[in-house]
């Protein structure tokens, strides 16, 4: 338990020493609430929008979308961030201790989780001052369901970083995934909306069924069952996690 | 007793053989030094005795352990400072210390006077809660020999503990690692293409060249390989065979041109060497000895200074260590 529990608390501070990190990870995704948001909302004012959005106003519909992609895009970027560990030579002091290396990369994916659901959970508390139906019961069910997808997404992250060689790829990966994973999960607008092949390719996005779940536990209605969102999401957090300590354990320096 | 011992170690990448069939030993507290210059295979070695790599042939045993079989065991007894530094910038001196402290499972109060005693021993006792982010290279290096030493290991592996230092602080690193040595009654593994750090610090050498070891010994011995003085000459014509007289221990044409020549005495062999190149018809036009250094042992093993930088070998070592594999 101890290495698990030490990377666990570097990742931790290691957050809370990144000021500018911090704050980029709430404004981002407060320009979409507000901005996007409010902007769309006076748009989309008439009665047939509300059958559209599932029957809630625009950001009520948007807000759980944000909250989801809040904590998509940190833990994404954190877990990429074994990349930096590479360049900067921490990863070595990890792979040359006598610890066990799968509770190494485990106390970073759950550390890297952990602060990517509070910054989550901060977004979340911040939407209810614009967004008028959303149920306060939701919460923790909310924060929960984005510790599951933080999880899986930190994998994935993990996973890209010990394939990648070169810090060149970074960039890449963060154009030709993320957004297209924003726009395909339903997060700005209904799925059911998309053209069949965008819907084809939303069904088999993790982050779908994360923005799905937290409109059921919001808003009351989602498009899938709430145990199939739920399924899907743990099915997938630990498929990654487990490719992600396979893939660790093998690492060598070259 | 030997701590480490190596036997027909083998390390190839793809198209290169960066370890080429070495065997060596070191004894229990002693300070061993790996001097060659960039790309002879002196990190990949530290690579494998650090259990980081996987040799392709040949045996290594560190502290009672096979690099094959045991790696754990081995990390326990081991320390290491890498060329490059392997802190976490965004964290404090003790912060680092102390993460380093639990996965090597050193714990409570313990760890906490450890850490203390050692960021004073390497005097950055001041800069505990400091980003160390915003430290110097020596400061950096001075806090890795500090992590290093942390969970007391057997053997500590120090690759190039000075590179890029300025002489003050380099003098001030040297100082500490002799300093280990006698408190912790370490042995201690560097590597380095710095003459004076291997002649500075190591009781024993070996020069590793094109991942051979072409000679092994305290620098004293190595040194006696050419005699006491060395003599350069240069002739006004280039001449292809070298002088025998009874006062010369060896003798050998350089690439450059020059001749040079081992003796006992430089002062009384001199003379005799003027006089025999009289004889012959030769004549002198440069002549310079000094009691030879390890440079010298490396320029009379290789034909090369060690400091010549030779382009390819460099290069794809360089790259090599900038990749990395799944």
């Amino acid at each position: 338990m101890k290495a698990f529990i030490t990377l666990l608390y570097r990742q931790i501070k290691r957050f809370m020493r990144a000021k500018s990190r911090v704050i980029g990870a709430f404004v981002n995704p407060l320009l979409w609430l507000v901005f996007f948001g409010l902007g769309w909302s006076k748009v989309f004012n008439f009665p047939m929008a509300k059958q559209i959005f599932g029957g809630s106003d625009y950001l009520s519909f948007l807000a759980p979308g944000i909250v989801s992609m809040a904590i998509f895009s940190s833990s994404f970027i954190s877990g990429i961030s074994v990349l930096w560990d590479k360049e900067f030579g921490f990863l070595k002091e990890i792979l040359v201790a006598p610890c066990s290396r799968k509770e190494a990369i485990m106390g970073r994916i759950v550390g890297d989780s952990l602060t990517s659901v509070l910054q989550g959970a901060i977004i979340l508390l911040m939407t209810f001052t614009i967004a008028h139906s959303l149920k306060i019961s939701g919460i923790p069910y909310v924060i929960l369901l984005g510790f599951i997808l933080a999880g899986s997404f930190v994998s994935v992250g993990v996973i890209l970083a010990l394939k990648m060689t070169s810090m060149e790829g970074f960039q890449m990966i963060m154009s030709f995934l993320m957004l297209p994973l924003l726009f395909l999960s339903g997060a700005f607008y209904p799925i059911d909306t998309m053209p069949a092949w965008m819907q084809a390719l939303s069904r088999i996005n993790p982050l779908t069924y994360a923005v799905d779940g937290s409109r059921y536990f919001l808003l009351g209605t989602s498009k899938f069952a709430i145990t199939t969102d739920i399924g899907i999401l743990l099915l997938l957090t630990f498929l990654f996690a487990g490719v992600a300590v396979y893939m660790f354990e093998r690492t060598t320096i070259d | 007793m030997d701590i480490i011992s190596v036997k027909n170690l083998v390390k190839k990448f793809e198209d290169v053989t960066a370890v080429d069939n070495i065997s060596f030993t070191v004894k229990k507290g002693e300070i061993f030094a790996f001097l060659g210059p960039n790309g002879a295979g002196k990190t990949t070695t530290i690579h494998i005795l650090t259990t980081l790599l996987k040799p392709t042939e040949g045996t290594a045993i560190v502290a009672g352990h096979d690099v094959r079989e045991d790696s754990a065991e081995i990390r326990k007894r081991i320390g290491i400072v890498f060329q490059d530094s392997s802190l976490d910038r965004e964290l404090t001196a003790y912060e680092n210390m102390y993460i380093h402290g639990k996965i090597y499972n050193v714990d409570g109060r313990d760890l906490r006077k450890r850490i203390e005693d050692l960021l004073k021993f390497v005097e950055l006792g001041k800069f505990k809660n400091k980003v160390v982010k915003n430290f110097s290279g020596g400061m950096i290096r001075r806090l890795e020999i500090a992590r290093a030493l942390l969970h007391r290991p057997e053997i500590l592996f120090l690759d190039e503990p000075t590179l890029g230092l300025d002489p003050q602080t380099r003098a001030h690193i040297w100082e500490y690692i002799k300093n280990m040595k006698e408190e912790h009654e370490m042995t201690i593994f560097l590597t380095t293409h710095y003459m004076d750090e291997a002649e500075q610090l190591a009781e024993r050498i070996g020069i590793i060249d094109h991942g051979k070891i072409i000679a092994e010994g305290s620098p004293e011995e190595l040194k006696k390989r050419i005699g006491k003085d060395v003599i350069y000459l240069r002739f006004s014509d280039k001449t292809e065979n070298c002088m025998e007289t009874e006062l010369v221990k060896n003798c050998k044409i350089l690439p450059d041109g020059r001749m040079e020549l081992g003796v006992e005495n430089a002062a009384e062999a001199l003379p005799r060497i003027f006089e025999a190149a009289m004889k012959k018809g030769q004549k002198i036009m440069e002549v310079s000895y000094h009691s030879p250094t390890l440079n010298d042992v490396f320029l009379y093993l290789t034909g090369r200074a060690i400091r010549e930088e030779r382009g390819n070998k460099l290069d794809v070592m360089k790259n090599r260590r900038k990749r990395w594999r799944r």
